[in-house]
């Protein structure tokens, strides 16, 4: 499978599973049962720049579904919404005081935080990844060009 | 599709925005009903956007001397004043499966498109302004700020300025005024407007709501009906408050992102230009032009709009300011864009620069940035 799939503007690296609705992506660490997790592309093109981010404590623990975080961008306002469950193990600093970095590296220095997790194997089901990704990204994308929210 | 309406005059900072937030929150988990809630303050309060620092957006000395509570939106934008003479806006409804923000951002259109047909059946020339404003020939007579709850619930908020008293607005909200004068209330009352200068006339408020909401009914295709909060709503209102509005650490709270702010004056045959912006990151939160040139204050007010909220990158500032420009240079008696454009550059540049920044310059939601205005 290649590293990048689709859009080069848009890219969804294939090494991590995607939640649908949120567009935020999780990455699971099988030795340290540790998961990072942050923002995809396609949530950022929806949203534009972030002018504020703020994250829930080290300790504190989240639930799939549930907030572990807010932004602002321009106007909106909104959770940041865990993909997987599991306690927050290291937070991301840098980008809560500079959430340019999230626009500039998604998936790279604007991730977002790290989970101890609790039930990865039955939570990552539900979210998409290996040779379903292709798919969703293409379709993700099409419709987004559908509506008007990227060119 | 029959959805409700409900209209409250008075309440509390506290109750109106944990209303508003309780509604989003049990309409996306599809325990009450899609509602429009036109409401108004108990006068006055000063309500932050969800981001801002309150002690550097309000007077909060001045608030406390005079009884004027302080509260913090859930919805994003500058500091507001609300009372008896705007009128509070909450549409809340749930989210479609799968468009997470994006749907948001496709029914701030739609949002906006219902107040625009109730202001226009009120003879008020009114316009939706990307991203976030209502304007009317480049004045701002709304806000709008978008909330996506957890649960999918969006709540879609604006401030509707049927009058609005400019000289107590700057008492309340920490301008960067260092006196006030006639001179800088009118400086502010030639960037926004209400619903009574447009008039030129003081109709009331019922009557401003009644137009809002049968305009809301024709954009959305819906028929309103009216109604009030249910028990179990004002129960979880209740705890919201109790839990979240009267609260220091939700209404005090501060960003990690300390705002910047930066400053140019450049010298022109047309007369002096003072450009300040207050930024958060790259992003230009709020503009100020101004000096000691000649221009029309609806151009300048336009100006200033386009650059809210937009990306600092040079080669996008420049094509904005250039825009505004063909078609309304002749208004700026002399400005050259290329000029401006600079005047804009530097002042981000130096913005960006400012790392050590503890305290910027304010912004409100009608208010820009800067000490002196054209």
């Amino acid at each position: 499978m290649s590293n990048k799939i689709n859009a080069q503007d848009y890219p969804i690296p294939a090494d991590r599973a995607y939640d649908r609705e949120h567009h935020m992506w999780a990455q699971y660490d099988p030795p340290s049962g540790q998961v990072i997790m942050g923002i995809d592309t396609l949530g950022l093109a929806a949203l534009g720049d972030l002018a504020y981010v703020s994250l829930q404590a080290v300790g504190t623990t989240v639930k799939r579904g549930e907030s572990m975080g807010t932004l602002e961008a321009a106007k909106m306002t909104g959770d940041l919404i865990a993909p997987i469950s599991g306690m927050i193990a290291v937070r991301n600093d840098e980008a809560v005081n500079n959430p340019a970095l999230v626009n500039q590296s998604p998936y790279g220095d604007g991730w977002m935080v790290v989970i101890k997790s609790s039930d990865w194997d039955n939570e990552s089901a539900q979210l998409v990844s290996g040779d379903d990704l292709s798919a969703w990204v293409e379709s993700e994308i099409k419709r987004y060009r559908q509506q008007g929210w990227i060119d | 599709m029959k959805w409700r309406l409900i209209t409250d005059d008075g309440v509390t900072a506290a109750f109106g925005l944990a209303a508003d937030d309780a509604l989003a929150q049990r309409v996306g988990a599809g325990i009450s009903i899609p509602t429009l809630r036109l409401y108004s303050y108990q006068s006055h309060c000063a309500l932050v956007g969800r981001f801002q620092n309150v002690e550097n957006e309000v007077r909060v000395q001045y608030c406390k001397a005079n009884n004027i509570p302080i509260n913090r939106r859930p919805t994003g934008g500058g500091a507001i004043i609300m009372g008896a003479d705007q009128l509070g806006v909450a549409l809340t409804i749930p989210a479609r499966d799968g468009d997470s923000y994006s749907h948001a951002r496709e029914l701030m259109g739609m949002f906006s498109e219902g107040l625009v047909r109730g202001l226009q059946q009120l003879g008020v020339q009114a316009s939706f302004r990307r991203k976030n404003d209502i304007e009317v020939n480049g004045k701002k007579l709304v806000g709008l700020g978008i909330y996506r709850a957890p649960s999918g619930g969006l709540l879609f908020h604006a401030s509707l300025l049927i009058d609005l008293d400019i000289a107590l607005m700057l008492s309340v909200l920490n301008t960067p005024f260092e006196k006030l004068s006639d001179k800088e209330i009118a400086t502010v009352a030639g960037r926004i407007t209400t619903v009574h200068r447009e008039m030129k006339s003081q109709i009331g408020y019922d009557d401003v709501r009644t137009e809002i909401a049968r305009g809301f009914a024709s954009a959305l295709n819906i028929e309103l009906a009216y109604g009030q909060f249910t028990s179990a709503e004002l129960e979880a209102i209740c705890i919201l408050e109790k839990e979240k509005y009267r609260r220091d650490n939700w209404v005090y709270q501060t960003s990690a992102v300390a705002d910047t702010f930066g400053s140019s004056k450049i010298k022109t045959p047309a007369g002096l230009l003072d450009v300040r912006v207050t930024m958060a990151g790259p992003t230009i939160k709020a503009a100020f032009i101004g000096g000691d040139f000649f221009a029309a204050e609806n151009a300048v007010a336009d100006l200033e709009a386009s650059l809210r909220w937009h990306t600092s990158q040079s080669e996008k500032v420049a094509g904005t300011i250039q825009k505004i420009f063909q078609s309304r240079s002749s208004e700026f008696s002399g400005i050259q864009p290329e000029v401006l454009i600079e005047a804009v550059q530097k002042a981000v540049a130096r913005a960006r620069l400012s790392e050590s920044q503890i305290r910027a310059d304010p912004y409100g939601c009608y208010v820009n940035p800067g000490s002196q205005y054209v």
